[in-house]
């Protein structure tokens, strides 16, 4: 009986999850402008990206992303929640103004930077450059666009991450860390030896996370570049949202949304195991 | 009891004075149309000049706009698809017509073109536009052309002239960068779109309007040698540093304030700007002046290509057609045409015949109201070239904007873009994408 009470929510999750994802994959398979009738071309779509530069282009620019993802903010946020753990005071209004930035929305946080920081007309990369600074936008320039983008995703998201790692390392034992420093470990040594341990779940977690979400990017490439310029900043799913939006070619945006969904597949199997070994431990 | 029934009928008598109007609009049969981003300022024209005047004129209909946003186009594409559109189909482009007239989701409307008089007051070259298999699917709802905007004062006052040749307009941008003025105040940041612009006056006013054409219908590729000529001026003109230092940090606003600053001196873009001339140009004491843009040699001068920003259609599960066909009229009509063009301008440039009888108010520019009577002029006479975001398929259009970039930047050479650029218009012009293509002279 109590089977019953799982119906509401496995009916949300086909309506919403399930119809959308399997039509999803079977229009990958299908020649459609969204408008006309759908034709079957079986891996049309699929050769189509393969011989296409601009999806590997946006492939390549997918795994910088998550490279630097998986590093920097990870780093930042490790090293700020750390600091936080040992410096008490201010650490509620440390946390408050790391955590500020994710709370603002993505569009504001974009267009600040855009205007308020990048512009050479209205920002201050435009009033050092009167100064005489040879400094310039990096959105404009083919090789900096995506770091670009990706400092300002940066700024928005690295607080999370030390919020949380904050949070984890607060639950650490206390008599493991007071055994460390009875036992005179070095601050680095602490952090070695006892903390990091302490936090791996958390930090593995975080990680597999950022590996998803690194292939979903799309707000702040789309806002700040919409993939530009020369493709130089273009990320598999603005290339989807592109091909199924301007290109009215709603099969290959499948196709190329499945190959986004096969690296969150490949991360989820990791995060269910690590979830499973978890549980086991 | 006396006293009870004077009350009562009062009451009755009341109620019937608040209910008819009520119960007329009931009566009349509802109009629905779904339309783009709007400000308030902007819904209050439509409302004034359009639904309510609209409604009081047709007491068996009634007109309402429904506000969609800037995401309308999808919206519009899901609820054709499921047969729950609007009566009125306002489309983004003559590309999107294409496609849905292919679906058989719109009406078509040569019936109502020749019992209302469309095809007498409407310029024949937009009839053609919105034809496809031989039937009218569409009417354009504003039509734009591309030209060159200067600072007159600035002009003045180096004595400079508007150039009438390609040859005078580099003489003219290099003598502009030799002053440290950038020639073209030009910006894509807000926009990537912005990049057709160039690359769509190029192709008519170096490749020529007959070979644009010819590349429409398919009867050259675009990797002819005009098109080739026509994107290596463009890269020149690009790699002169004709476009500024800060093209892709600059919104189209910004650039276009460069010039009434006199730090940029002229900016090709479309008729659509002049909204932005009285709120650059006054407070920078400047003169703003447009001409055509300038030809190459042995292709006249100048060529107006002509753009169609969004078009009206019917439903074809329409409940409402002859309903939906009144409003399209009400809406090419001279009164509409003069009050609307009054109060916001650029965005209503219906396509008429004949603007003998149009009368705008003392705010409109002078410059905008000769420029649109010379575009309407030329164009009555089949003399317009081809913008791309009208006359191009989508995909075809969307590496056009991006892949000009890549020959800008050096990633790929004239050459592969044409030829990629060619690959896309193939495969779309044989699936029937392209969008029906009126012959100029």
């Amino acid at each position: 009986m109590h089977r019953l009470f799982l119906i509401p929510t496995l009916l949300i999750n086909c309506l919403i999850i399930l119809i959308p994802a399997c039509l999803t994959i079977l229009l990958a398979f299908y020649s459609w402008d969204g408008m006309s009738s759908p034709r079957f071309i079986g891996f049309g779509n699929f050769v189509t990206l393969w011989n296409d530069r601009i999806f590997w282009r946006a492939f390549q620019n997918n795994l910088i992303w998550t490279a630097i993802f998986l590093t920097i903010p990870i780093a930042m946020g490790l090293l700020a929640a750390t600091m936080l753990l040992v410096a008490r005071r201010g650490r509620t209004f440390f946390q408050v103004i790391y955590f500020l930035p994710v709370v603002i929305a993505t569009v504001i946080t974009a267009r600040i930077w855009q205007g308020m920081i990048f512009s050479p007309v209205t920002g201050i990369f435009g009033y050092l450059q009167d100064l005489g600074l040879p400094i310039i936008n990096p959105l404009s320039k083919t090789s900096m666009a995506l770091y670009g983008v990706a400092t300002v995703d940066l700024w928005h998201w690295w607080g999370f991450l030390c919020v949380i790692f904050f949070a984890a390392l607060r639950q650490v034992p206390a008599e493991q860390i007071e055994a460390a420093r009875i036992e005179g470990a070095t601050f680095f040594q602490m952090m070695r030896y006892v903390l990091l341990p302490g936090i791996r779940p958390t930090i593995i977690l975080m990680m597999i996370m950022t590996v998803i979400w690194s292939f979903l990017v799309f707000d702040f490439v789309y806002i700040l570049t919409q993939g530009g310029p020369a493709f130089s900043s273009e990320v598999l799913s603005t290339m989807a949202y592109r091909k199924a939006f301007y290109d009215l070619n709603v099969g290959q945006a499948a196709a190329t949304s499945l190959v986004i969904s096969l690296f969150g597949l490949v991360a989820t199997y990791f995060y269910i195991r690590v979830q499973t070994q978890e549980g086991e431990a | 009891m006396k006293r009870n029934a004077w009350i009562l009928s009062g009451t009755a008598a009341a109620a019937l004075t608040l209910i008819a109007p009520l119960a007329m609009a009931q009566d009349a049969a509802p109009i629905t149309w779904w339309y783009e981003q709007a400000n308030p300022t902007s819904q209050e024209h439509l409302k004034n000049i359009l639904v309510d005047p609209f409604n009081a004129s047709h007491p068996d209909q009634n007109l309402t706009i429904d506000y969609r946003g800037t995401e309308l186009d999808k919206q519009l594409r899901v609820a054709m698809l499921s047969g729950q559109g609007p009566d009125i189909v306002y489309t983004p482009g003559p590309a999107y017509v294409a496609a849905m007239a292919g679906a058989g989701q719109l009406l078509p409307l040569d019936d109502y073109a020749t019992s209302l008089g469309w095809t007498d007051r409407i310029l024949p070259v937009f009839l053609n536009m919105g034809t496809y298999d031989g039937h009218l699917y569409a009417l354009p709802k504003t039509y734009e052309t591309l030209g060159l905007f200067y600072n007159k004062t600035l002009f003045e006052a180096k004595g400079w002239t508007a150039p009438t040749t390609i040859a005078e307009l580099e003489t003219l941008a290099d003598a502009m960068l030799a002053e440290g003025i950038i020639p073209f105040g030009a910006g894509n940041a807000d926009w990537r779109g912005a990049n057709e612009h160039y690359v769509s006056i190029i192709l008519n006013s170096v490749a020529g309007p007959e070979n644009v054409a010819k590349a429409l219908r398919g009867e050259i590729p675009w990797t002819s040698e005009p098109f080739v000529t026509a994107i290596d001026t463009l890269n020149k003109w690009w790699q002169a540093g004709y476009f500024g230092p800060d093209y892709f940090s600059l919104t189209g606003e910004q650039s276009f304030a460069l010039i009434a600053t006199g730090e940029a001196g002229m900016s090709p873009t479309g008729t659509w700007r002049f909204g932005s001339v009285n709120t650059y140009f006054p407070p920078a004491n400047a003169e703003a002046g447009f001409v055509g843009f300038p030809s190459a040699e042995g292709i006249a001068s100048p060529i107006y290509a002509l753009g169609v920003g969004s078009t009206f259609s019917i439903a074809a599960t329409s409940e409402n057609p002859d309903g939906a066909a009144a409003v399209i009229d009400y809406v090419f009509s001279e009164e509409f045409y003069s009050a609307m063009n009054t109060a916001w301008q650029g965005e209503w440039n219906m396509p008429l015949r004949d603007l003998s009888g149009v009368t705008l108010g003392d705010e409109v520019l002078p410059l905008y109201t000769e420029v649109m009577a010379n575009l309407a002029a030329a164009v009555n006479q089949n003399q317009f070239g081809y913008t791309t975001w009208t006359f191009l398929p989508p995909a075809t259009d969307t590496y056009l904007i991006s892949g000009i970039e890549e020959v800008w930047l050096g990633s790929i050479t004239t050459q592969d873009y044409l030829t990629q650029l060619d690959a896309i218009f193939q495969q779309e012009l044989a699936e029937g994408k392209v969008p029906a293509v009126p012959s100029s002279e």
